[in-house]
């Protein structure tokens, strides 16, 4: 069975072998399994778990976390820091993870410049200011303070 | 009178290893928790466990009211606040002294002392205890703050008047950034403490951060456990801690814990507690501030002296006189604590939440790990990230730190991402292992401590991952191996 495992920006194309060996690229290595959450590969030991599409492996000292192109866990495309995602062309931010909407700082029809601060996030005790990634005008806030907001929906949106 | 029944008024990992003494003591132990905490790992440590209200830390490990309600329905005779939340307000050593229950700690008149910076820096500058320049506005306004921050002369230090732990803490270089750190400041002071009162202080170049672990009896014994190197410090919030550390001297050693004693004996203490210094070149010292509790960081002198001080706190609490006198304590070796946080490294540090799919801890000699989860936990985003505390002990810093690196290194920890593998770059970097440390360090190196996705992982691990399966209730993805076996768990 074929398939491409993304790291990061890297892709690699993997193939499972019948016989217990895995062809990564045009390396084969020998890999036997141990429990449900470990397999020996050329005699390394590795710890391995699935979630939500994210496969998680530790191996020689640290963990490494690879999607399947296609797969569950695709977010190609997707921006991996910590600032509040941007998503479409009218400009909606969004929470980077579960969190509290601390303070609003801006109204509708507020004129904004880039990285002003639109409002602050509060999350296991730590403050994130959301801001504006351009210079826009304030279209609607979609949230209240206190809220408890979660990654992926839109806050504010700017135009 | 020996105390018959703790409640702890805590969660995580502290909440464990204070449940953990009182059985080793013969001391029944009471767990509180929120109903984010309903199946924590703290909750099942204690002989039993008491709901105390919703997931809010406000309404619940924040609450004085809640934990003595606790207290009175599990008949509790004392209460060990732990760290964080309540240790530090006056006002649950104060209901507790009105109950007639035994507070865990100092009495509710020294908490509220030391926990005023302005009251505790004019007690020390009396015992002759030498004091950073700096003060409490005595106008709290924006403007108020500003004034006094500009007056000191930049760069500035804005934090909470009310509590420790680096909370709403900010350092300001300019009129502009002290506007900004001001209002963030007290926001934080607010949800952290419930006050948002500011200080303000001068800013010490590249201090170093050294603690002395005080204690004290009911009986007027007082002695020091020696120093705390804590300059390993992110945003102010430590995450590398050791004894001894590589920049005391013996005679300076004896001169910052006569003035320790001297403070914890002008503060009236009882039980444990901490005089942090800020540590300028080698020689010079100033008192920053007295933790009137437990610290995080109390392994480290447990490790190289050998006591337990959680149960030195116990027995105080019951009355009796302190275990040791100061000539019977020294210390021997040196202990290294690492700070196991849920927070990815690669995205500023942003605190995580998820399963603990996996999570096993190592062992080995000169190895502790005082953890507040178990494989299998969810970590939520209620509460503070940190998941475990990792000591190393060695008979030099060199074997202590090689065997931190080696149990970091043998730490899997897959479902959330953790600093684990940040923490083993750091304590293999020059800058840690030549003992040239200040608080402004991880922040000069972190580019060189981050850079985790560069590069392609190892083949092995690519191999894994091709194997790694779903869980059986997870049909998002196709599983190669479920035709043969079932690895779901």
């Amino acid at each position: 069975m074929k398939l491409t495992l993304a790291h990061g920006d890297r892709e690699y194309e993997v193939e499972v072998l019948a016989d217990g060996r895995v062809r990564v690229g045009d390396r084969i290595v020998n890999a036997v399994r141990g429990e449900s959450d470990s397999v020996r590969v050329d005699g390394t030991q590795a710890w391995i778990a699935v979630h939500e599409g994210v496969r998680w492996v530790f191996c020689n000292g640290r963990p490494y976390t690879f999607t399947e192109r296609g797969g569950a866990g695709d977010r190609r495309g997707a921006d991996r820091r910590p600032r509040p995602r941007q998503r479409g062309a009218g400009g909606e931010l969004s929470a980077p993870m579960p969190a509290t909407v601390r303070r609003l700082l801006v109204a509708p029809g507020d004129r904004v410049k880039a990285g002003d601060s639109l409002l602050i996030l509060e999350a296991m005790k730590m403050e994130l200011p959301v801001r504006a990634p351009a210079a826009g005008t304030v279209r609607a806030i979609l949230c209240r303070e206190g809220d408890l907001v979660q990654p992926g929906v839109a806050l504010v949106t700017i135009e | 009178m020996p105390l018959a029944r703790v409640l702890i008024a805590n969660r995580g990992e502290i909440a464990v290893r204070i449940a953990r003494a009182c059985r080793e003591a013969g001391i029944a132990s009471v767990a509180v928790y929120s109903d984010a905490d309903r199946t924590a790992l703290h909750t099942r440590a204690a002989d039993r466990a008491v709901r105390i209200g919703p997931a809010s830390p406000a309404e619940s490990y924040l609450s004085v009211p809640a934990i003595m309600e606790a207290a009175r329905k599990s008949g509790a005779d004392a209460i060990h606040p732990g760290y964080g939340f309540l240790s530090e307000r006056a006002e649950l050593a104060r209901a507790c002294e009105s109950a007639g229950i035994r507070f865990v700690g100092p009495p509710s008149d020294v908490i509220a002392r030391m926990g005023s910076k302005i009251a505790a820096r004019e007690l020390m500058r009396g015992a002759g205890v030498p004091i950073v320049p700096g003060g409490t506005p005595s106008d709290q306004s924006d403007a108020g703050v500003l004034s006094a921050a500009r007056a000191l002369g930049y760069p500035v230090l804005i934090k909470a008047s009310a509590g420790g732990g680096g909370k709403g803490m900010r350092m300001v270089a300019s009129d502009g950034e002290a506007r900004e750190g001001i209002a963030a400041a007290r926001r934080e002071a607010e949800a952290a403490f419930g006050d948002g009162t500011l200080y303000v202080e001068r800013l010490i170049d590249r201090p170093r951060h050294v603690e002395i672990q005080v204690f004290a009896d009911a009986h007027g014994n007082v002695v020091h456990l020696f120093e705390r190197e804590c300059s390993i410090q992110r945003r102010h919030q430590k995450i590398v801690e050791e004894s001894p550390s590589t920049a005391i001297a013996p005679d300076v050693r004896e001169r910052m814990g006569g003035a320790a004693v001297a403070a914890a004996r002008a503060a009236n203490y009882r039980s444990a507690g901490t005089i942090e210094f800020l540590v300028e070149g080698t020689s010079t010292f100033y008192f920053l501030e007295m933790n009137t509790r437990l610290q995080v960081e109390h392994p480290v002198t447990e490790a190289v002296t050998g006591v337990d001080l959680v149960h030195a706190q116990l027995a105080v609490a019951a009355g009796d006189p302190l275990p040791w006198t100061q000539g019977q304590l020294s210390q021997r070796g040196h202990a290294i604590e690492c700070r196991i946080y849920a927070e990815d490294p690669e995205r500023e540090f942003l605190p995580q939440a998820g399963p603990l799919l996996l999570y096993r801890e190592p062992s080995g000699p000169g190895i502790r790990i005082d953890a507040g989860v178990v494989e299998g936990d969810r970590v939520g985003v209620n509460y503070d990230p940190l998941l475990a505390k990792l000591v190393a002990y060695g008979e030099t810093r060199e074997i202590a730190a090689a065997r931190a690196v080696e149990a970091l290194t043998s730490y899997p920890v897959l479902g959330i991402r953790t600093n684990i593998s940040f923490l083993a770059r750091l304590l293999q970097h020059d800058a840690f292992t030549s003992g040239r440390l200040h608080t402004g360090l991880v922040g000069e190196i972190l580019p060189q401590l981050t850079a985790d996705e560069d590069g392609d992982p190892p083949v092995e691990a690519i191999a894994a991952a091709a194997l790694a399966t779903q869980r059986a209730d997870d049909t998002s993805a196709h599983d190669p191996w479920s035709a043969l076996r079932r690895w779901g768990r």
